[in-house]
């Protein structure tokens, strides 16, 4: 017999199609079933599919009365027959009414409280107490490539229900998630469809500070693909010993984002949506037309006679009010075979500015299937398309230079031209926004599938495939025209560009999980490699007619003038994980991880490199001596360490490459002659680049108080980067074409302190509950180039005046400057300075080391752009029919470096405030310089430096559940409507546009946005059909 | 023997696992790690053939029309701090270029920063030319000339960075230690020895002329013409000399039409040695320069760098070059074009002018088709008279001035002393070469800077303004090792 050949390889291929046909007809059942379902009666139909075969038993009526374990009525609590949908709420006094079959089993459950099924028996009152729910013990938190029990976790982890994100009309989860999660620091981006910018536990990296995302097991660039409303839990790792499974990628943290799964029972349909309009809050005021040549003349020493009206560029180029609607359809279902979870959303923003508009349409597929109690496999499917017409990226710089005594338009209704005012080089706003013709759009599908197979009683092996495939395109057209003197061109131009990002990565888990006794273990050993794929295409063409949008093709352009750009970069991953979860009685808790990563991106020779962490806990509360105490429900401490290391730098930037093309090419023999290919030497790689890693110990607790009403999290970490990669500027005689290049330069360190407690309770019918959180992080440089050596950075676009610094023993990117001790108020006094070439109005500089020279000797530590604390307040109160919601945040202690202060290359315009508070004569100000603003004022100044502490209204919200009986006629099951607020109003002193500056590393907090910030107010529904 | 279906299953999905870790095994193999850089060639690759080493010295060129290299660093530098030109535009506008009409700039000074790292920036592409290609195997004449290319250019460099801050990092090869990527500054005179010998090598192997489509590319008479300027710097007088009757002897001839010299029409003429080539291309309008463009009135340019009354009362009566210097606002130009009466500024560079007829492929009217005239043999003949006098030779001096004199319509110079003829000849280097980024270069190598530009009301300081600072953010990044020129 050869059961190595047909035995045990291959079934014959009648079996095969055999067992096909099995599946398909269980899939064309399900489908038919599904069909008639809906065109049958109102019985409820989904009991005829449930396992517990009710359907043949009679009905009867069953009521009673909720309680908690106070005796107070429960409102709200959900009542359903167990494997169906049908169901009932109770009423504000906590009284039900339904009728079901008399063997059914009820299910009682409400948010706060634990679930409870009672058999039905026959009987027709059934009064019930439910207990306050034991979080703690029951929450489930998702970890690197599996769950665990929150009372289990030896790290620390921030789990986030997608329904409190979803109670936020935003379109981008992570935005939602600002304030909510301690050791979490979230800036915003104002544009539309923009992602924010998100550092977990201080500055991990200065070359990259985004963390990992993965959805589902894919890992994913940001989360704008995804719907908020389709995320079923974010849970955020924060320390190594959780992050350490994701070893080389995990150093900067990881956002771990479940979507909503199908359940079992009848489809259920819902729809949300909301409409809002975002409103510019916190303006800053330019100065007017007469203050405006007041202060150029002023600086000229010429007098000044009020000739224009002013114009306000910001108000002529901003929208009243920019609309947005979100509109969403979701279903789930299932059978105990087949569930599924499918939604279509549809997104439109309006930006700020007129005529910038973004659309997206987000549509989602996810099914699981059983094939047996052993072996399920399942797949999604999310896809993403949005369409944009965009403004010149440099339209609020525009508006912010532009000078108040340009009109928008001239009396022959020409535009408004700064060549008529004397004033020099600035582009008319409007006419940029006019003349700007460029749109672009996009779409991905990000997809995964998965096979899950038990076997052995103690294993499961688990194969996760995902990948997400994204393409972006643009066109931007310049059409033939002259608007201005200084916004003109003889010949028509069109750019079509488009990039593809391509990821994929595979993991395959094996999983031995077995309870002996008082031992509960948990193994886990896997092998994972991914590859992320980047490729950019670029065309270009002079003298295309513009007949409208199928016009502007490539092929419609001057042959003779097409050019074409290629680039892209490409970046493998392979990795080796396996991790230990042990646990004695539950009270000893163990983690053990250990993951081997090699990535493409560093040298050959250094391609691999080991990230272990170790995790202790202990649930104190299980010990026999706590048993009579009445205090704690829950008591664990725990203790961490782990390494972690970090991809996201460059790829390739341990191979030297070759510039070309631009500045490089040539045309030899003048007009008439041919372009020479032109490419050069020109970027110089670091020559032994080691890995950049991250070691981290954290010590915590958690505990739960008063019958789990109060929970309490604190966790302390010490966070060292080590080898830290990050560009720097280098010398000129290097003569690299970016002049910088990157290095393991410094070693640093994150300590911090994390807390947050939440209360949660009712008073009678008025559910509620209360949370703070707080975080503070120092940050400080341990070593710079294994010595003690002073690096900067943070180089301004105007003049490059290098305003930050890397020195041991401070934060690293610390503003540094002269510290300014006044203003000169006389000529007289500033010629016998030791500052040479000042002037009357002119900046005084300490001398610090009392040299009688002013020079860089005499530069200090101005500010810190790192917030020492971040902090926040959430609440939420449910009364009757009523909900409310209200979430404060906040940052603390760090410093802004207003680099708008000094883009002064001419006569833009000024601040308002600048204007009142200028030297303008003897006496007048000794804080302020004159308008004058130039020269050594210029150079990095403590005047620059501003507190950059905020408290804002992140959301507040109301709404309102509208009763089942009025909406039973529409088979309505539940509608809520509701108001919104977000961002409606931020307190600070810095005198910018908005003190959320974020930054890349070393210039974080250099504040060069002219973006203003912005409230939104929506209205929304929630329909569940 | 029988198989339940779930056995069945089982086996196929423990064969299954098995299969796929063996894969794993396999899947790890090295290759899968090395990745190569896409849409951007390697080091490891490159210099590996003769189109790689033209592509090379090609670069060499194209930077030599870089922002910093001819734009408002180039200009300021040169040109505003002289007596011939000032900020120019409107008030207020580009105010920081004022500190160099008024010699008020700092060492934080940024235009002077870009000088400097432009000038360096071209010496590496240079060095890498003259490290790599000489391990090229290609055809051994077109390995020395593109190396002799470099060199050429290098010196180009290095002359700007040793006439703008006296003694700079002599950065000779691609630097390699740590000393060499944070390097101290060289002696003046060492400087001046590398170019010297960096033209000396050009001499000897570069062609006195090229193709027709490839002209523009450094040849021997530009290299000659180039030492003799060096010379001149330097006071090797015999030298400076001999190497002009070099390129006298050579087929270059003065233009006939002083104003038709700096046309687009007129490019690379016959009394051009040397001049970078610019040129908007339809397919490519990164080769362009905005040398023109900052300097020609609006809206075509921005108006910078414009001419001074000095300069207009520089010129003798009935001097032809003043009209092809100067345009006056409300004039017209020969080639049609108007200057409109109520222009920012009073006059304008003539010398950079692009006639609006000139065919414009990008569509920007910003005359960004000006070459750069950095040599010509007018100069060479001035050099020539200066080094001639120097040696007493005084009517081989006068024959070479009175060559470029004649050709601005003025009478010849007869009997004059050396000290006088000296004079002579420093004027009419004034005159000849005003507005082509020399004079406040010139001033300084005559001793007589201060006295010359303080009768301006400039506030030259002598011992401190004939060099620039090092700039501030080259001396932080040097830790210091970098040290200030006097009095900054």
């Amino acid at each position: 017999m050869k059961i190595g050949k047909s035995g045990s390889a291959s079934l014959n291929p009648g079996v095969k199609i055999a067992r096909i046909m099995k599946l398909t007809i269980a899939i064309a059942s399900f489908a038919a079933l599904q069909i008639s379902a809906q065109g049958s009666s109102k019985e409820p139909v989904a009991l005829k599919l449930t396992i517990h075969n009710n359907s043949n038993a009679p009905d009867i009526k069953v009521n009673g009365k909720v309680t908690n374990s106070n005796g107070e009525p429960v409102p709200g609590v959900s009542i359903h027959v167990k494997g169906s949908t049908a169901g009932t709420t109770t009423t504000n006094d906590g009284v039900y009414s339904l009728s079901v079959p008399e063997n059914a089993v009820l299910v009682f459950s409400s948010i706060g409280y634990e679930t409870v099924e009672i058999p039905v028996n026959k009987r027709s009152v059934i009064d019930i107490t439910l207990q306050i729910v034991a979080r703690s013990m029951e929450q489930v938190v998702v970890v690197g490539y599996g769950t665990q029990r929150k009372v289990d976790v030896t790290g620390s982890i921030s789990s986030i229900k997608g329904a409190e994100l979803s109670k936020q009309s935003s379109q981008n989860a992570v935005s939602s998630l600002q304030g909510k999660v301690a050791g979490v620091q979230i800036t915003n981006n104002g544009g539309p469809g923009a992602s924010p910018q998100v550092r977990i536990r201080g500055v991990g990296s200065l070359t990259a500070t985004d963390p990992l995302y993965i959805v589902d097991g894919t890992i994913v660039s940001d989360l704008s693909f995804l719907n908020p409303n389709d995320i079923e839990s974010v849970d955020i790792l924060k320390d190594a010993s959780s992050l350490s499974i994701y070893g080389v990628r995990a150093a900067n943290g990881v956002i771990l984002v479940t979507t909503k799964k199908g359940h079992k029972g009848k489809p259920q349909l819902s729809y949300n949506s909301y409409v809002g309009a975002q409103i510019v809050t916190n303006r800053l005021l330019m100065a007017s037309a007469i203050k405006y040549a007041f202060l150029i003349n002023e600086k000229l020493g010429m007098p000044t006679v009020p000739e224009y009206p002013t114009t306000d560029w910001y108000k002529q180029i901003l929208r009243p009010a920019a609309i947005t609607h979100n509109h969403q359809l979701a279903v789930t279902g299932g059978t105990n075979k087949l569930t599924y979870n499918a939604s279509l959303g549809y997104f439109n923003q309006q930006g700020l500015v007129d005529k910038n508009d973004y659309g997206k349409i987000t549509g989602r597929v996810q099914a699981d299937y059983k094939v047996n109690k052993d072996f399920k496999i399942g797949a999604q499917a999310i896809y993403y398309n949005y369409n944009s017409t965009d403004i010149p990226g440099d339209i609020f710089y525009q508006a912010y230079v532009a000078p108040p005594i340009m009109a928008v338009r001239k009396a022959n209704g020409h535009y408004g031209d700064p060549f008529d005012y004397n004033v020099g080089n600035f582009a008319n706003p409007q006419a940029s926004l006019d003349w700007y013709n460029q749109r672009s759009k996009g779409n991905s599908i990000t997809a995964s599938v998965y096979g899950e197979y038990k076997f052995a009683n103690y294993f499961t092996f688990r194969s996760n495939f995902g990948t997400t495939n994204g393409i972006n395109e643009s066109r931007r057209y310049v059409s033939k025209d002259s608007l201005t003197t200084v916004q003109h061109t003889s010949v028509s131009s069109l750019n079509r560009d488009s990039s593809h990002a391509r990821k994929w990565v595979w993991d395959n888990t094996l999983t031995y999980e077995r309870k002996i006794f008082k031992h509960r273990l948990k193994a886990l050993v896997g092998y994972s490699s991914s590859e992320d794929k980047f490729t950019s295409d670029g065309w270009s063409v002079n003298n295309v007619a513009n007949t409208g949008e199928s016009s502007l093709k490539i092929s419609n352009g001057d042959p003779s003038t097409v050019k074409h750009s290629f680039g892209g970069n490409r970046a493998t991953f392979i990795s080796y994980f396996a991790r230990l979860n042990y646990a004695y009685d539950d009270r000893y808790l163990l983690t053990a991880t250990m993951r081997r990563d090699g990535s493409s991106k560093f040298p050959s020779d250094n391609r691999f490199d080991n990230f272990p962490s170790l995790g202790v806990g202990w649930n104190i509360t299980k010990e026999k001596f706590m048993e009579h105490q009445k205090i704690f429900d829950n008591l664990k401490l725990k203790a961490s360490w782990g390494k972690l290391g970090n991809a996201s730098i460059p790829t390739n930037i341990s191979v030297a490459r070759v510039d070309s093309g631009g500045i490089y090419n040539y045309v030899f023999a003048g007009t008439g002659g041919v372009v020479w290919h032109g490419a050069n030497n020109t970027v110089f790689p670091p020559k032994s680049l080691v890995w950049e890693v991250v070691k981290e110990t954290d010590l915590g607790f958690e505990m739960g108080l008063l019958k789990n009403k109060l929970f309490i999290e604190a966790d302390y970490y010490d966070r060292q980067t080590q080898n830290g990669i990050f560009s720097l500027p280098i010398l000129g005689t290097v003569g690299t074409s970016n002049s910088s290049v990157l290095g393991n330069f410094a070693t640093y360190d994150n300590k911090g302190f994390e807390f947050s407690a939440t209360w949660r309770s009712n008073i009678r019918t008025l559910k509620y509950n209360i949370g703070v959180n707080l975080s503070a992080n120092k940050n400080k440089v341990v070593s710079i180039l294994g010595g003690n050596v002073d690096l900067y950075g943070g180089g301004l676009p105007v003049g490059g005046y290098l305003t930050t610094i890397a020195r041991v023993g401070q934060p690293i990117g610390s503003f540094y400057g002269y510290k300014v001790t006044g203003v000169f108020q006389t000529d007289a006094q500033a010629s016998a300075s030791a500052q040479p070439n000042a002037k009357a109005g002119y900046f005084i500089y300490k001398d610090q080391n009392a040299d009688g020279v002013i020079d860089s000797k005499d530069k200090v530590i101005l500010g810190n752009p790192n917030p020492k604390i971040t902090y926040g307040f959430n609440s939420g109160f449910e009364f009757k029919k009523f909900d409310c919601q209200l979430d404060i945040q906040g940052v603390a202690g760090n410093d802004i470096y207003n680099a708008n202060k000094g883009v002064r290359f001419g006569n833009e315009n000024y601040t308002d405030d600048f204007y009142k508070n200028r030297w303008h004569g003897a006496g007048t100000s000794n804080t302020y310089p004159s308008a004058d603003l130039s020269g050594a004022n210029l150079d990095p100044n403590s005047w620059f430096v501003e507190k950059g502490g905020f408290i804002r209204v992140r959301n507040a919200q109301v709404g309102y559940t509208i009763s089942s009986h009025i909406l039973d006629r529409w088979k309505i099951q539940k509608l809520r409507v509701y108001l919104n607020a977000q961002n409606p109003f931020t307190y600070f002193k810095y005198k910018g546009f908005t003190p959320e500056i974020g930054g890349a590393p070393m210039s974080t907090g250099i504040d060069l946005n002219v973006y203003p910030l912005s409230a939104t107010y929506n209205f929304g529904v929630n329909v569940i059909f | 023997m029988k198989y339940s279906w779930s056995t069945i299953l089982h086996h196929k999905i423990a064969a299954s696992i098995t299969a796929i870790c063996l894969l794993l095994i396999a899947g790890c193999s090295k290759s899968f790690l090395d990745v190569a850089p896409i849409g951007q060639q390697t080091s490891a690759t490159f210099f590996a053939n003769a189109a790689d080493a033209t592509a090379a010295v090609t670069s060499c060129y194209g930077h030599l029309n870089e922002w910093r290299v001819a734009g408002f660093a180039h200009l300021a530098v040169t040109s505003i701090t002289s007596d011939d030109a000032e900020k120019g535009s409107v008030p207020g506008d580009a105010g920081f270029l004022n500190d160099f009409d008024n010699f008020t700039f700092t060492a934080t000074q940024f235009e002077i920063d870009d000088y400097w790292t432009g000038q360096y920036a071209g010496v590496n592409l240079c060095n890498q030319c003259i490290d790599n290609i000489p391990n090229i195997s290609m055809d051994a004449s077109l390995q020395a000339r593109l190396i002799a290319e470099a060199k050429f250019i290098r010196a180009y460099h290095y002359f700007n960075l040793v006439r703008a801050f006296g003694g700079v990092p002599k950065v000779d090869h691609v630097p390699v230690t740590a000393d060499e990527l944070n390097p101290v500054r060289a002696s003046g005179a060492d400087i001046y020895a590398l170019i010297e010998s960096d033209l000396n090598a050009a001499i000897a192997v570069l062609p006195a002329s090229y193709p027709s489509t490839e002209i523009g590319r450094a040849t021997k008479g530009a290299a000659l013409g180039t030492l003799a300027k060096v010379k001149m710097y330097e006071k090797k007088w015999a030298e400076a000399l001999a190497l002009t009757d070099q390129v006298v002897a050579m087929p270059y001839a003065l233009m006939n039409d002083y104003y038709k010299m700096f046309r687009v029409a007129y490019e690379n003429n016959s009394e051009s040695l040397f001049e970078t080539q610019a040129n908007t291309i339809a397919n490519d309008c990164g080769t362009y320069c905005q040398y023109s463009e900052v300097q020609w009135v609006r809206p075509v340019g921005w108006g910078f760098n414009v001419p001074t009354t000095d300069l207009v009362s520089a010129y003798e009566p009935g001097d032809l070059r003043k009209a092809a210097t100067i345009i006056f606002s409300g004039e017209t130009t020969q080639d049609g074009d108007v200057i409109p009466a109520n222009s920012p500024n009073p006059r304008y560079n003539k010398k950079i002018y692009v006639p609006s007829s000139t065919p414009n492929a990008c569509g920007y009217a910003y005359g960004r088709d000006q070459n750069r005239r950095i040599l010509r043999l007018g100069e060479i003949y001035l050099i020539r008279a200066e080094a001639a006098n120097e040696l007493n030779d005084t009517i081989k001096a006068k024959a070479s001035l009175n060559m470029i004199r004649n050709r601005a319509g003025l009478p010849s110079i007869n009997a004059v002393s050396q000290a006088n003829l000296r004079t002579k000849i420093w004027n009419e280097r004034h005159v000849e070469l005003a507005m082509e980024e020399d004079r406040f270069f010139d001033l300084v190598r005559q001793g007589r800077a201060g006295q010359v530009l303080r009768a301006q009301g400039k506030q030259f300081v002598d011992g401190k303004n004939e060099v620039f600072p090092i700039p501030d953010r080259q001396i932080v990044l040097s830790g210091n090792k970098l040290t200030q020129n006097p009095n900054y």
